[in-house]
């Protein structure tokens, strides 16, 4: 693609998130925690029919085949308003291990499906809290009848609660599995948690469940490195999330204190608060610029290692920064901040269930310590 | 109720262990450690309890039904309370209302209003902060006009914590507009069901109905509901808020959060990070140090001297250490630090979003944080002004 092509192409992505970000109703996310509906079929298959959930796609299989960076602007935009709807875990996490198929039938069935919006897969990988390591698992797949036996537990998977079906990670005696288990598959069970932000944390339980050979994504190494790839490209999609995120929160926040007279003053006229607000806008700066940064990493196909320490540095500067803005936005609003009704709430709660996903800052940190400090150090 | 028993005559230890029995034997084993406040029909069970013990109001002087603590007692029945999870009551009558009565009231209104407290029949809100008057309280402007024998009220009140379950509501008013803001305010006591006052409920950001908007519209009140002088409710309403702020300062509601922080630790194996070592380690000390702060608040009231505004550095250091201790925990809590409701972690129950809840308003309530440090720096380090 031409530099031109792309820059078209991010522009048209990015005038049709911002038509579509004006329209969301934060009456609905509002209303999350009550109504569990975190994915609203209908508006998903917008998302699809415009493009969205193909940019990543390979265009072979209906997908747009562009970069991160593409898909980072959509994230960021729909974040902004607060589109419940798992885009980032189905565009990206799902996209990329699907698109890593060496099996063609299966790959071409479910990408078609899923880029079309009819068919909503979630990725379920992880079994124990604030883990990024794809092999630290417990999930056994058995030979049977030429496919598996799967039996296990998976953790915090993202779009879960209307899910078609599940990529599940296991190990076997050849290594790890990437396995595609329909919804409604025998001895596959759910349970969902409540999050901060009324979206669900699911938790799949599949019991002696039989996956054919023809439901096999991929297996061995380069099951575990395309996982771990995609994670990484996920972590940093997030990120993009984060920054729509706490920019929209710290827009909220300046208007507020441009408005708000106590004393006789705009509170905005502090200067406390004007430092406060300084600082929080050079966070979110940092922020754009580590992303914009890790993004172009990304976008390269670095090693491995490359990858995962642009990742960490992405995913622990947004998360931290969105957390610390949130919390400051309702600092700044006072008692109106401490209500349901004031919008910043729910991006306070957004951050939350955003930083917590695919690794929160400690996480990312003690990671990027452990291979570009501590390693290096021996 | 008992025989007035000299608590303060009795060493910390006896004392704290009788609280402990007391608490942990009687308080109701569904209320311990709930997430928000407690409603007034949660309560009721509880406060006539504590009520029939004598032990309602351990703050109150022995002949007004109090138990009469000295602040080190008090210090200790509170961290008992804390320590068996027992919830937080519309307790405005007792923490509020009684001190002023005692100390700004006449005989009659100490006669008609504390003992309706120790019986549950009066539950008390404040009405202080106004829309359009919040860290700058003395620009207030719902008015009370002296009319007859009664003052007949009209503005608005908003935050007021648990109106929706009292009966009583204690505002601030402006009766003289014509003088400096802060000495045209007087302090009265309006019983919630008279005729034009109506109410809102107000969620907060944890989904709960805590606080409301109070309107009145030509509520009528006996001039004998005044407390103290006409126009000088900012005076007593300043010598609570030092009050409030020395409660608001203690480390009990942080060391909740600690505990929570510990548990999580134990169970998810998190003493084996040397990060998070330094972290907990940190904060434990931080905890350490507030309590040294406290004490040395709590050794001056005991000396029956006066608190001045630089009290105001206890309650910002004490409400940042809560806060830095509930993020800590959801940090730590890795994925589960966005769960909404507690988790089971090997067998250990733990809340890691309540204190995130609970610690965020502490940085603006009774005089927000940055308030606190105008205090500071106007009236303890004196910089001029802007
Ligand atoms: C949970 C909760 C319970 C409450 N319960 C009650 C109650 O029962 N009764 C009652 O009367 N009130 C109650 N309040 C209200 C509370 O007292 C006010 O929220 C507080 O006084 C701040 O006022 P405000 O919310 O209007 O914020 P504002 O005064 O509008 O402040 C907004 C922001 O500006 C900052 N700011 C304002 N002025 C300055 C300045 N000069 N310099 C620097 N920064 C400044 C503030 O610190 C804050 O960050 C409650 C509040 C909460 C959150």
């Amino acid at each position: 693609m031409t530099q031109h092509d792309s820059t078209e192409h991010r522009e048209m992505l990015s005038n049709s998130v911002t038509d579509f970000a004006r329209g969301v109703d934060l009456a609905r996310v509002r209303k999350l925690r009550e109504s569990r509906t975190e994915c609203d079929r209908a508006v998903w298959k917008q998302m699809a029919d415009l493009g969205w959930l193909g940019v990543l796609a390979p265009e072979q299989y209906g997908g747009m085949g562009l970069k991160l960076a593409d898909m980072a602007i959509v994230a960021q935009g729909l974040a902004r308003a607060l589109v419940p709807e798992p885009l980032t875990a189905v565009a990206v996490l799902a996209t990329r291990v699907l698109a890593d198929s060496t099996n063609e039938s299966l790959k071409a069935k479910l990408l078609e499906a899923l880029i079309s919006g009819d068919l909503l897969p979630a990725t379920a990988w992880q079994e124990e809290a604030g883990t990024l390591d794809v092999h630290k698992i417990n999930m056994q797949a058995t030979p049977f009848e030429g496919g598996f036996r799967v039996n296990g537990s998976k953790r915090f998977v993202v779009g879960a609660s209307h899910a078609d079906g599940y990529i599940v990670s296991a190990n076997s005696a050849a290594g790890m599995q990437l396995l595609w288990i329909p919804q409604d598959a025998a001895g596959a069970a759910t349970q969902f948690d409540a999050l901060a932000d009324g979206r669900l944390s699911g938790t799949l339980n599949l019991s002696n469940v039989s996956v054919a050979k023809e439901n096999i994504i991929n297996s061995g190494a380069a099951a575990a490195g395309s996982l771990a790839r995609a994670i990484d490209h996920t972590a940093v999609v997030a990120s993009a999330e984060l920054c729509g995120i706490m920019g929209r929160s710290l827009e909220i926040t300046l208007e507020y204190l441009k408005t708000r007279v106590q004393f006789g003053k705009p509170i905005g006229s502090f200067q406390a608060l004007q430092h406060r607000a300084v600082d929080l806008y050079i966070q979110q700066e940092l922020s754009g610029a580590v992303l914009a940064d890790c993004l172009a990493v990304l976008d390269n196909e670095p090693d491995d290692k490359t990858r995962s320490a642009a990742a960490s540095r992405a995913k622990a500067r947004c998360t931290d920064a969105a957390l610390l803005i949130t919390r400051q936005s309702i600092q700044m609003h006072g008692a109106i901040g401490f209500t349901e009704d004031c919008d910043v709430g729910l991006y306070v709660k957004r951050a939350m269930t955003l930083a917590a996903w695919l690794g929160n800052g400690n996480a990312h940190r003690r990671r990027y310590a452990k291979t570009e400090i501590l390693e290096g150090a021996n | 109720m008992s025989a007035a028993i000299d608590f303060n005559a009795m060493d910390d230890e006896t004392f704290r262990a009788e609280a402990r029995s007391f608490f942990e034997s009687e308080y109701p084993a569904e209320l311990r450690f709930m997430a928000g406040r407690l409603s007034w029909a949660e309560s009721k069970p509880w406060w006539m309890k504590l009520s029939k013990k004598g032990w309602l109001a351990p703050n109150w002087p022995v002949e007004h039904g109090g138990m009469g603590l000295d602040p080190g007692k008090l210090i200790i029945y509170w961290e008992e309370t804390e320590r068996a999870g027992i919830g937080r009551m519309p307790d405005q009558g007792v923490t509020m209302v009684g001190p002023t009565l005692i100390r700004f009231g006449n005989d009659a209104q100490r006669a008609k209003y504390l003992p309706k407290i120790l019986a549950g029949e009066n539950v008390w809100c404040q009405g202080y902060s106004e829309p359009n008057a919040g860290s700058d309280l003395a620009s207030l402007r719902t008015e009370a006009v002296l009319d007859g024998d009664e003052y007949v009220i009209n503005g608005s009140k908003i935050w007021t914590s648990m109106a929706h379950h009292a009966t009583n509501i204690y505002v601030l008013v402006r009766t003289d507009k014509s003088v400096k803001q802060q000495r045209g305010i007087s302090f009265l006591l309006v019983d919630m069901k008279t005729p034009g006052i109506t109410f809102r409920t107000i969620r907060n950001i944890a989904g709960h109905e805590e606080f409301c908007q109070v309107f009145f519209d030509n509520v009528r009140t006996h001039k004998d509901n005044l407390v103290g002088k006409l126009n000088e409710g900012w005076t007593i309403a300043k010598g609570l808020l030092t009050f409030e702020r020395l409660n608001i300062g203690s480390p009990r509601r942080p060391l909740q959060a600690f505990e929570q922080l510990d548990t999580l630790a134990h169970a998810r194996k998190l003493f084996d990070d040397a990060g998070f070592v330094d972290r907990y380690t940190q904060l434990k000390m931080d905890l350490n140090d507030l309590g040294s702060l406290y004490q040395r608040y709590v050794e001056k009231v005991r000396r029956g001297e006066a608190l001045g505004p630089d009290i105001s550095m206890l309650k910002v250091f004490a409400m940042d250490t809560y806060q830095k201790l509930a993020e800590l925990l959801l940090e730590s809590g890795a994925e589960y630090g966005a769960f909404a409701e507690g988790v089971k972690l090997e067998g250990e129950a733990v809340d890691l979003m309540t204190p995130f809840y609970t610690s965020r308003p502490g940085t603006i309530y009774g005089g927000s944080n940055e308030i606190q440090r105008n205090i500071l720096s106007k009236y303890v380090l004196q910089l001029p002004a802007a």
